[in-house]
């Protein structure tokens, strides 16, 4: 950048012989011939398109062509800008935003008196107007005041599963208790529900098998776990996701959102991670034909705490 | 005057040409070259759980489930060598082979097995050294022929999957050997039209039971305690069939609460689809989805908008 370059001058009053009406180009023939270079390969690039779209071509040929054609002709454009017109750089003065005191007042008597005069002539209309705006406003809060409503009432503390549920898959097949072996685990739900949607948001259950015989998680829970089968809520205590993740060597639940850990041979304590309680487990029994089925409900709320519960 | 706009540009080419490179690198091609390196496998069992749990426990008495409860039975000298059905055949490796498999046995798995296959107090690394009785040849198969076995560094809290040390004549061998001193289930399994599989079907079981370890492209992930779910990619039929069927490692063992017609569907799935992922965009980015693919846009998409108008225009 030179110093005689960089200081802007007017177009208007600028001589051709001015510094600031060369080009940027050393050499403008040559900058020429390249950039009319660049855009014949643009040109032919485009018509390659065509030709391509002609043929069915495969995806890439169309995206080549279109696409490098069009940069290259940008692309001379551009440098045609910047390298062969005079390089400035230029400034104009604007002229005067302001208006003349003159203009300025007539412009307020159209507005003001007769706009006004105008516009005062309809009451109806313009009380009608008022009137759609108020009515408006008012229908507005309806969303609002719905959204407070109605209350969740037992909705949050019971899921599907009562006294005798089966416990089936996803495909509505019951698990009987010689499926799993010991570290194998599957998603249940409350047999009739699996296809609901309050069934797979709030009933899924995961069903592990910890051991051959009857497993205690926690004391006051020793008829939970029949033939080591134990069934804890499959929703993170923390935010509710599916806690999906099964490490039986580790016998560790893991929730994938924040990696909260669930201890499943310790009633899912947590051991690690956000969660703020223990997965409810849901007492399970094996029933006279060898079906796994629950003795009840949850003891608790299933998922993440609401404001009746910290 | 050109000269040093040149100059001018050197710096941020550069900089645009490493980012652009060390994408290609990371991302191109999935995950399976630098992610798979830097992963190590494992075993993480009590070895006390180990020796206790007796072979009942890996079994299940769902009929067409990868146990002999299938619909049919092969049977030679009164030994069960191979059942299943049109889905899923599971053979044992012929018994002619267990000489061969004995001795190799000795030479490769007894230091740290023990000489009758019954598993090693683990000394440091918890759960290493386990029972080796029991636990079917699929088990023992897979953990030959995914290079996991013999393991190079035993401390490490997840065997490597790494290049196959035995060929896969010995794995069978061993395999013969092993399942012949304490009978027991799953055999290898032979998954047949995998091509005419149900991978929506597959998908869903996938989505349901799998991907939540093994993330939804298969790519694999982090899990607690320094162990991880490795990535699915350039995983043979016969080896996802038996880690569904086995459990290998902290995974789960899928038994009874599969059909051996639903782990078809998974292995198709995974084979022809998860395997073969379809990128119209040209490179997966490691299928990590919008974090990788933002980044990707942002670093690339404005780095080269920033550098065009860094061209056209001009400094005052």
């Amino acid at each position: 950048m030179t110093a005689e370059h960089g200081t802007p001058v007017s177009l208007s009053t600028a001589s051709p012989d001015d510094p600031h009406m060369q080009p940027l180009a050393r050499n403008p023939q040559r900058t020429e011939r390249l950039i009319a270079l660049a855009m014949f390969v643009g040109i032919l690039g485009i018509v390659g398109f065509g030709v391509a779209y002609w043929y069915n071509a495969n995806g890439w040929v169309y995206g080549v062509t279109l696409g490098g054609g069009i940069t290259l002709l940008g692309f001379g454009i551009t440098a045609w800008g910047k390298y062969l017109m005079p390089k400035g750089p230029f400034v104009e003065e604007r002229h005067e935003l302001r208006g003349t005191d003159e203009e300025r007042e007539v412009f307020a008597a159209a507005v003001v008196q007769r706009g006004g005069g105008i516009l005062g002539r309809r009451k109806l209309l313009a009380g009608m107007a008022g009137l759609g705006l108020a009515a408006f406003g008012v229908v507005a809060a309806f969303p609002l005041i719905r959204s407070l409503g109605p209350l969740p009432k037992k909705t949050l503390d019971e899921t599907d599963w009562t006294k005798g549920s089966y416990l089936v898959d996803s495909t509505g097949r019951p698990v009987q208790v010689g499926d799993l072996a010991v570290g194998g685990i599957v998603t249940v739900f409350p047999k009739g529900y699996e296809d609901t949607e309050n069934g797979q948001a709030v009933d899924q259950t995961v069903l592990i098998r910890l051991a051959t015989t009857d497993y205690t998680t926690r004391p006051g829970r020793e008829t939970w776990g029949p033939a080591g089968y134990v069934a804890y809520s499959k929703l993170c205590t923390h935010l509710g996701c599916p806690v999906g993740l099964y490490e039986q060597q580790l016998e560790k639940l893991v929730c994938p959102c924040h990696q909260s850990m669930f201890d499943v041979t310790n009633g899912a304590e947590p051991d690690f991670g956000p969660a703020p309680r223990p997965l409810p487990q849901l007492p399970i029994y094996v029933d006279g034909r060898g079906y796994l089925r629950a003795q009840g409900g949850y003891e608790e709320p299933v998922g993440p705490g609401f404001w009746e519960r910290s | 005057m050109t000269l040093s706009l040149t100059r001018r540009l050197v710096l941020p080419v550069l900089v645009i040409v490493t980012v652009a490179l060390s994408m290609l690198v990371l991302f191109a091609g999935g995950s399976s070259g630098a992610s798979e390196q830097a992963q190590v496998i494992s075993s993480t069992v009590t070895a006390a759980q180990q020796h206790t749990t007796p072979p009942a426990a890996y079994q299940t008495t769902r009929a067409n489930a990868g146990t002999a409860n299938s619909t049919n039975t092969v049977y030679v000298n009164g030994k069960l060598v191979a059942y299943g059905n049109s889905d899923i055949t599971y053979v044992n490796p012929p018994s002619s082979l267990i000489p061969l498999g004995e001795a190799l046995y000795a030479q490769n798995c007894a230091s740290c097995h023990g000489n009758s296959a019954d598993g090693v107090p683990a000394n440091g690394t918890p759960g290493a050294f386990p029972n080796l009785r029991g636990l079917g040849s699929a088990t023992i198969d897979f953990w030959i022929e995914s290079g996991r076995m013999p393991a190079k560094d035993t401390t490490q809290v997840q065997a490597l999957r790494k290049q196959q040390v035995l060929s896969k004549p010995e794995a069978l061998a061993i395999a013969a050997y092993v399942t012949s001193l304490s009978p027991a289930t799953p055999y290898i399994p032979v998954v047949h039209n995998i091509s005419s599989a149900n991978t929506s079907e597959g998908f869903s079981l996938f989505a349901l039971n799998c991907a939540a370890c093994h993330t939804i492209t298969g790519g694999g992930d982090a899990l607690a305690s320094n162990t991880y779910a490795p990535s699915l990619r350039h995983i043979p039929a016969t080896q996802v069939a038996e880690a569904i069927r086995t459990g290998p490692g902290n995974m789960p063992r899928f038994t009874g609460n599969l059909s051996d017609a639903q782990v078809r569907d998974i292995v198709a799935y995974v084979t022809l689809n998860i395997q073969h992922p379809v990128n119209p965009g040209g490179f997966g980015l490691g299928g990590l989805g919008p974090v990788a693919e933002g980044f990707v846009g942002l670093a690339l998409g404005v780095g080269i908008l920033a550098l065009i108008a860094f061209w056209i225009g001009d400094r005052s």
